[in-house]
Formats: C-alpha cells, structure tokens, sequence
C-alpha cells in the first residue's frame, strides 16, 4: 500500500508524490496493525464511556440483586458485586473516571513536564539548575507513597486523585522536554530564527515545540496508561472518591471476598489491562509513525 | 431483685466457685496475645481505650471485678457497702494486698486514685458525684457522694477503677508525663511489667506476691503488635499467636472460624457495648425535622447491614443501650425497613421530588477505619437514593480529620461508633444529655440533640439506686429518644475474642470486661 499515496488529487503521472504530513503520518500509524488495534479498543472504551446513561440507564450505585451473582446469572452478563450492584454497569461508568483520570493526569503532566523541561533546556546555566533539582526532588520521592500523602491530605475527590497523579509523574517529561530543547535550540534553524531577532517566547512556542513534540506525544500516551494504573493503585488502597464508580475502587470494594466471587475482582482488572494495552500500543504506534527513519521502509 | 448491698464474707469462696472447671489448672507456660494496636502507656487512671485497659489490667488490681452477669465480685475491695441514702459506699481492702514493689495497699492508695481518675480521665460523669473520700484507717475507704451514683461500683471495676500506688505516682506534678507509666510500672495486678519496646512488643511475667492465693497460673504474657490482619490471622493459625480480641472483619472472622484449633467468642463485651449507628446532625436542615431522621432510619435495610456486610457477626441494635446490657431496648420502634414509609414521611415533612425525583441533597460522613465502614456507607447512599435522598459521601483524610468535622458539628449525617461503658451513666448519657454539647470533643451529644424530658428522666435514672426502677426509667428513656430519632440505630460492632482452645483453657471472656480484666485464671493446657 505504499506505492499508492491516499489522497493526491492534483497529483499527474509524473509528479512527485509529496503527502500532506498528517495523512503521511496517518498512513504510516495504519501500516502497524497492533496500533490500529489498540485504538479501536480504546475507541470502544471511550465510546462506552461517553454514553454510558444511554447504553444504561441505570445508576451504577444501585444495588439490583443478591451480591455476588455469578456472571451470566439471570440477565446480569457480568454478575454483580459485595452489594449487589451490576458489575456492567459499573464498568461501563467506571470507564468514566478511569478515563477521565487518566487523562487529565496525563495533561497535567505535560503541562507541569514541558513547562520545566522547557524553560530548563532552553535558557540552561542557574535557571537548568534550579528547575532540575526541583525535578530530582520530586524524581526521589516513591511516587505511589506521595499520592497516597497528597490524596489523604486532601479529601479523595476525583480532581484531586487527577492533580496528585500528576504531580508524581511529571518529571519524566520534564527530563525529556529539557533534552529535546537542549538539543533542538543548537540546530541551524534555530540559530536563523534568533538571527533574525525572533524573541525568546516565539522561539520556544513557535520554532522549538513543535520540534520537540512528537517524543512527548508518544510519552503523554505512556503517562496515560500510568495514571489509569496509579488511579486504580489508590482506589485499591481505598483511596478514591467514594461517590465515583471507578475500575481500581470495584476491585478496592471486592478484594476481601476474592476466593468467593473472584469475577468482582478479574473483570475490572481485564478492563484496566486491556485500557493501558490499547493506549501503550497507541504510544508505540505514534512513535513509529513520528520516526522518520521508518517511512520509507 | 439484686440488692447492690452486697458484702461478701469470703473472698476467696467465691473466686474458687468462679474458677471451678472440669480441668484442674496447670500452672506455667506463656500466652502470646496480640492486638492491632499497642499503647503508649499502661496507666488506666489518666486514659481510656482498650490498648490501655488490656495490659492495665493485667498490672494494676482494680478494687472490684466483675462476673458475665454483671454481679460485682470482690477483688482489692473485701467488702463494700452502700448507705441507705445512697450518698456513702464504704469499701473495705484486703489485709494482703501488696504494690509490685512490697509496699501494703492502703486506703490512701484507693483515695489518691480516685481523684487521679476524677482529674485526668476522660469519662468525666464517671466519679463525678464523689465529694471527697475518707481514709479512716488503712483498710477502710469512705466515698462521700452529692447523689446517689449508680455506676459507683462499675466505676471500681476492670480499667475504671484500679488502684496506684501513691507513693510512685504522687510525687509528681504531672502524673501525665510520669516516667513509670511505661516502664517499671508498680501496680498489684497479677502481671508485673517485665520489658516494653514501645510500638512493638510488651512482656509481662507473673507476680509471685499476687494477693489471691496460687494465681496466676501463667507465668508469662507476651503482648505483640501486629497492625495488619492477615499477619494477625496467619499467626493465629501457625500457634504462634494464642489469643487476639476485637477481631471485626467479616471475612477474617469466616477464615478463622474454618480452623478446628481456634475457639471465637463474642462474649466478654457486654460492658464496652460497642454500637454503631448513623447520627444526624439536628440543628441543620432537613434533619431538624423528626419526620426526615424517621425516614431515614425506615429507608435503610439493617438486615442486609447485619447479612451480608457483616456476615451474621454483628447483632441488631433497637436503641441506645447495648442489647447484651440489663438496660437494653424494650418495646421501642424498630424502625423495619420500609420504603413506602419512608417517602410517605418524607412527603408529610414537605419535602416533594423535584423533576429528577430528588427530595433532598444532602452529605454523609464516615469514620475512616477500612472497608467495611465505606461499604455501609455505599450502602446507605444507594438506599437513600430510592426514597429520593441524593447523598454524597464526604470522604475524610484520616481518623482526626473525621474527629475534627464530627465533634465540630460540621456535618449533615455521619457514620459512628460509640461505647456504652459499662453504665449509661458513663457511657449513655453524653450522647443525648443536652448540657453536653461541647464543640471540639470527640463523642459528646454530637448531634446537638435537645430534648427536656430525656434530659429528666436520665438525671433521674443518674441517681436510681434501684435496678428495676433504672430499667423502667431508661425503658422510658429510650423509647423517647428511638421516636425523635436523633440517630439511626444500626447494630453492634462484631467484636470477637479469638483464642487457641488446644493451648488456652479459661480464656478471658467470662466477665462483662472480656480481656480488659485481669487474666489471672488463664491458664496454658
């Protein structure tokens, strides 16, 4: 398929084929089938997310028959769980907050991330110094011990559960960012923009970020899959906002009873795996479709 | 009727009586106790809480114990007598009763106790009614009392009541910070204090000067901390740890019930009388209306509570007063779930869905203390919802967080437990009197509950000497405060004892105090 560009209307028999980039990078995302996988798996996911009180109208808190109704068991495909509410329905609204959490927490690593990382790689000398021993500060605390800190400290709500993921997880993508900068402000077409008087602000936003972008979209992905697990750790720990159904906190409410009805525990654990596949295999889709090194193969 | 003038000529009849078995008690051996927690201190005068009273118990004599059907027994005290008036409880000491270090206990001793309790404990109503205490000689202590007090004798008993020598404690202005609270601790329990490293482990081995004659029978009693339960049940069930208490998880309970070497008792905690219910806040809104807190209480289902969150462990409770107590609940409503009464209420009071069938929004608080607190407090939510209370549980940080929202009046509804003490008196009271409304202290009348004529007949039943009139006057009692409400009454806490019955013969849960009362009949097979 790749003699044979998508779209190249004007295109005659004997030009050139030269691609838009996003239908270039699509092409190249589609070429790899476990990436095209993982998003229709997570497509599903986000979809069951997104209407879940049109799939099912019922509140996932609502208690409809005997606890621990085996799977299968009357109309009730999943079983029910310690109180006799519908694990399906608790999943398809627990893939609400897990995916929510998810991702915000991946946002707020970015943002916290390529702010440090950036403003670090690009002015380097004290401003480097100062920003790098914050992030080795945060670098050296057990991340999951520090959630659990910021989460009890304040009330275990669905934001905070979001803010204190991202907190602990951001200082990968500050290092990145700040080794992007640092390598990208050297190259020529930097150099030819500060030539020409661009100011430091254009320089970061405009000429270097975008430049620097594709290893951290790959590595927002990641952090995604991250906080969907961490979000589930502090549910497990029983940190988790009691008024959101969410995959970690079914499997927090259910651990006790794992040898009498081990679905309660396995099915939102299925769920969690198969959502950090499907966006790991994003991630690793997007780095091959951003790898230049890989198109022409 | 049992009349509380009780003198006993013979002390040791009576413990011989109560230690009677088919099996002759061996003496020797160590018993390996553990618990989740472990003190910071073992002076009962100045603290209350059950790390304290267990290994307080053990090295501090109390002047009276107690048997399972709440008769008071000799144990310091040789006798005790009550004045006609009620207002004179003279105690007579045993002529052998001596401190870990060999000094006589005299009524001195009793005396200065007394006021250490009435200054630095925190169950205030406990000896307030002592005026002050006469010493006529050294075996005799008078308590002169402005009213009759009808807990007196529950007070001298298990970690109410023990007995410090003055001349250890005394000689400090801040008995609180007193060195020998935690090491080289001299008491007249049947236990001395051997070694404690604090956080983990406490050893005690017998006192071979112990009062009552030929006890105890064990020689030693290693009390170790082990936080996590399934550490705890895996050493139950390895032998390597003989006895634990205040077991309360449900699935722990079912795991240890499967071993054939392991007894589990619910006996032995009549007097703490743990209960658990939902409280209102009753001076906010809607809960300021009887018929809202009525609903409520109809809206929830306790036997699925009891069923399945608790697994058949914890025990229904109607009322104030713990069922396993002589005061318990009689002939009040019982409050059977009822949805339709539930909403039925709910519309008398005003209170009408709105376009999403939603009547009230409102918040619910939880004592942050593991699962089972936040699945019941799930469970309430959901049932709440079908009578159109929509409720968001408010999760808080950690245990002083929760105490801090509660006793500050800063919440809608809350999940809490409370203990009965022994003694309405000492435990009941503070929860409804409304002359106790103290903003800041944990388990006072936290639901600001007013109310004159509760208020009357609990300063009667105070002052009742009589057990029936008592009975008749808290009957009274209860069924006014079941019918306002203040507080959805739940159940009991599922507290068990749990011991190795192949090791342990005349484990401690044959007195209303269970393991908080002197383990001086243990004994190793």
């Amino acid at each position: 398929m790749t003699d044979r560009p998508a779209t190249a209307p004007e295109s005659g028999p004997e030009t050139v084929r030269i691609e838009r980039p996003v239908v270039e990078f699509l092409r190249m995302y589609v070429r790899n089938w476990a990436a095209v996988a993982g998003f229709i798996v997570f497509a599903a996911i986000v979809f069951a997310a997104l209407f879940a009180p049109v799939i099912l109208a019922v509140d996932p808190f609502e208690m409809v028959r005997m606890h621990f109704t085996p799977p299968g068991h009357d109309s009730y495909v999943l079983g029910t769980d310690n109180l006799g509410r519908d694990m399906l329905t608790a999943i398809v609204y627990g893939a609400r907050a897990t995916l929510v959490v998810g991702g915000s927490a991946a946002g707020l690593t970015i943002v916290i991330g390529l702010t440090i990382g950036s403003l670090a790689g690009y002015y380097r000398g004290w401003v480097d110094e100062v920003l790098m021993r914050i992030t080795e500060f945060f670098q050296v605390l057990p991340p999951l011990l520090l959630a659990m800190v910021l989460v009890a400290l304040f009330e275990p709500t669905l934001p905070t559960v979001a803010i204190a993921i991202g907190v602990v997880t951001w200082t990968g993508v500050a290092r990145l960012a700040r080794a992007e900068f640092m390598r990208i402000r050297e190259l020529e077409f930097v150099k030819a923009a500060r030539s020409i008087g661009s100011r430091d602000r254009r320089i970061i936003w405009r000429v270097i970020l975008p430049n620097a972008l594709p290893p951290l979209i790959v590595n927002a992905a990641l952090t995604c899959g991250i906080a969907i697990l961490f979000e589930a750790a502090l549910s497990f720990l029983g940190l988790s906002d009691p008024n959101v159904m969410s995959w970690g906190k079914i499997i927090g409410d259910n651990r006790d009873y794992l040898l009498d009805a081990p679905w309660t525990v396995t099915i939102p654990g299925v769920a969690i795996f198969l959502t950090v596949l499907a966006v790991s295999l994003i991630g690793d889709g997007l780095n091959d479709a951003f790898n230049p090194r890989l198109r022409e193969r | 009727m049992k009349k509380f003038l009780v003198a006993l000529s013979s002390a040791a009849v009576a413990l011989a009586a109560a230690a009677a078995s088919a099996e002759e008690p061996k003496r020797g051996g160590t018993l390996t106790f553990s618990y989740r927690i472990i003190a910071g201190h073992f002076n009962p005068a100045i603290a209350s809480g059950t790390p304290t009273g267990i290994p307080g118990t053990q090295l501090f004599a109390a002047l009276l114990r107690f048997d399972d059907q709440w008769n008071p027994k000799p144990y310091l005290a040789e006798s005790w007598d009550i004045s006609d008036d009620g207002l004179k409880v003279t105690v007579k000491l045993r002529d052998n009763a001596r401190f870990h270090d060999g000094k006589p206990i005299t009524s001195e001793d009793v005396k200065f106790s007394i006021e250490t309790y009435q200054q630095h404990h925190p169950f205030k109503p406990m000896y307030a009614p002592v005026k002050s205490i006469d010493t006529p000689d050294p075996l005799t202590a008078v308590f002169n009392l402005s009213n009759p007090h009808p807990a007196i004798l529950l007070a001298f008993s298990s970690q109410l009541g023990v007995v410090i020598p003055k001349h250890v404690y005394g000689n400090t202005d801040n008995i609180r910070q007193h060195p020998q609270n935690s090491q080289d601790v001299v008491g007249s329990g049947p236990f001395k204090l051997k070694e404690f490293k604090p956080g983990e482990y406490i050893i005690m081995e017998r006192n071979e000067d112990y009062f009552l004659e030929g006890k105890p029978y064990i020689d030693r009693i290693v009390y170790k901390k082990i936080a996590e339960n399934t550490s705890r049940v895996i050493a139950l069930e390895k032998g390597d740890v003989d006895l634990t208490a205040f077991e309360s998880d449900a699935p722990v309970l079912d795991r240890l019930k499967k071993n054939e070497h392991l007894t589990l008792t619910p006996d032995g905690y009549s007097a703490i009388g743990p209960l658990e219910w939902l409280a209102f806040n009753t001076k906010r809104k809607p809960f300021d209306d009887k018929r809202v807190r009525q609903a409520i209480a109809y809206a929830i289902d306790k036997e699925f509570i009891l069923k399945v969150l608790y697994g058949g462990y914890a025990q229904r409770s109607l009322g104030p007063i713990h069922p396993g107590s002589v005061f318990a609940p009689k002939d009040v409503n019982p409050y059977d779930y009822d949805v339709e009464k539930a909403k039925a209420l709910l519309d008398e009071a005003g209170y009408k869905p709105d376009s999403d069938g939603i009547r009230i929004r409102t918040t619910l608080d939880y004592i942050p203390a593991g699962g089972t607190w936040k699945r019941k407090t799930e469970f309430v939510k959901a049932q709440l919802k079908k009578v159109g209370i929509d409720v968001t549980i408010k999760a808080s940080a950690d245990f002083r967080a929760w105490i801090k929202t509660v006793s500050n009046h800063e919440f809608d509804m809350t999940m809490d437990s409370v203990f009965n003490w022994g003694d309405p008196v000492i435990g009941v009271h503070r929860t409804y009197q409304s002359t106790n409304i103290r903003p800041g202290v944990p388990w006072h009348n936290t639901q600001q509950f007013q109310n004159a004529e509760v208020d009357a007949v609990m300063e009667e039943a105070g002052k009742e000497l009589d057990r029936d009139k008592r009975a008749a006057l808290y009957g009274e009692m209860q069924k006014l405060v079941v019918d306002e409400a203040p507080i959805a009454y739940l159940h009991t806490s599922p507290y068990h004892t749990v011991f190795n019955h192949e090791r342990i013969g005349n484990a401690p849960v044959d007195s209303i105090w269970g393991v908080c009362s002197p383990w001086d009949e243990v004994y190793i097979r």
